[in-house]
């Protein structure tokens, strides 16, 4: 039986023979303080609903947003659309919508 | 069904801020829909870094296009088949980093953000099969992905490879 962490990606930045980056730069790029400095490895989640990557904080205590629908982590900004809409919006179903729409002439724009 | 592997070389990249043109050359590479249909997967990303200046902050962003490269070229990327023995299909991904009109990166649809310093550093992500990243068509915000430099830092030179498979 396949766990919630079988959908992991893996993220590895190696500065192990190199000064690295400040955190002033890495942080603001959505990379956790000392990320910047020797090896970080860290698993990653990709948004079924907008493809976004997601590193995973292990530190996390909030609630991860999941769509029972489509059996996947999302985004936060996913998550709160999901939690008003209760639509999932998971990559197939859009993609369905795109061809479908293109298949009647129109131009599509299936993103958020 | 076709696995590529889409690799650009010795680039160093201009940092640019969101929805401004790109440079020909100074981009890592786009990725774009080879017709309105095309479904595109991509499964791994890596930079390594060249620079010469142990000074060399490199904000990479993986990002899809507001505005999408028009008659494409190669410059310093190549695209080739994985499976040496496979077949490309009858239409391929627009794959390249220099263009008559080049791409511009939206300001909202970045999809991975790799910063690392070109002096010596290297990145690498790849998603679990069946977690990869989709782009669809060959138009605007969903049909085309780009491999460049954001604003700040001193980016260097660098290479790397883009994994993706033709749907």
């Amino acid at each position: 039986m396949a766990s919630k962490r079988s959908h992991e990606g893996y993220l590895l930045i190696d500065h192990t023979d190199s000064p690295g980056v400040p955190d002033s730069l890495s942080v603001p790029a959505g990379l956790p303080a000392g990320a910047g400095r020797g090896k970080f490895e860290c698993p990653t989640l990709t948004c079924q609903h907008c493809d976004v990557v997601v590193l995973v904080n292990p530190k996390r205590n909030r609630e991860r947003a999941w769509c029972k629908h489509c059996d996947h982590y999302l985004c936060d900004a996913c998550g709160v659309e999901l939690h008003h809409t209760g639509e999932c919006r998971n990559a197939s179903k859009r993609i369905a919508e795109y061809l479908a729409a293109v298949e009647r002439g129109e131009h599509p724009l299936i993103l958020r | 069904m076709a696995r590529y592997s889409l690799t650009f070389t010795s680039v160093t990249p201009t940092a640019f801020a969101d929805t401004t043109n790109l440079t020909s050359s100074n981009y890592g590479f786009l990725l774009q829909g080879g017709n309105t249909t095309m479904q595109i997967k991509i499964s791994e990303i890596f930079a390594g870094g060249e620079a010469a200046s142990s000074s060399s902050p490199s904000i990479m962003v993986l990002a899809r296009d507001s505005t999408v490269g028009a008659t494409v070229t190669a410059g310093a990327t190549r695209s080739a088949l994985l499976d040496a023995t496979g077949t490309a299909p009858g239409t391929t991904a627009v794959t390249g980093n220099s263009a008559t009109t080049n791409p511009q990166r939206s300001a909202t649809l970045h999809l991975l953000h790799l910063s690392f310093n070109a002096y010596g550093g290297l990145v690498r992500w790849f998603a679990r099969p069946g977690e990869e990243i989709n782009q669809i068509g060959n138009a605007v915000n969903a049909g085309e992905t780009s491999f460049s430099a954001y604003t700040g830092g001193t980016p260097g030179a660098m290479s790397g490879h883009c994994l993706y498979e033709l749907v």
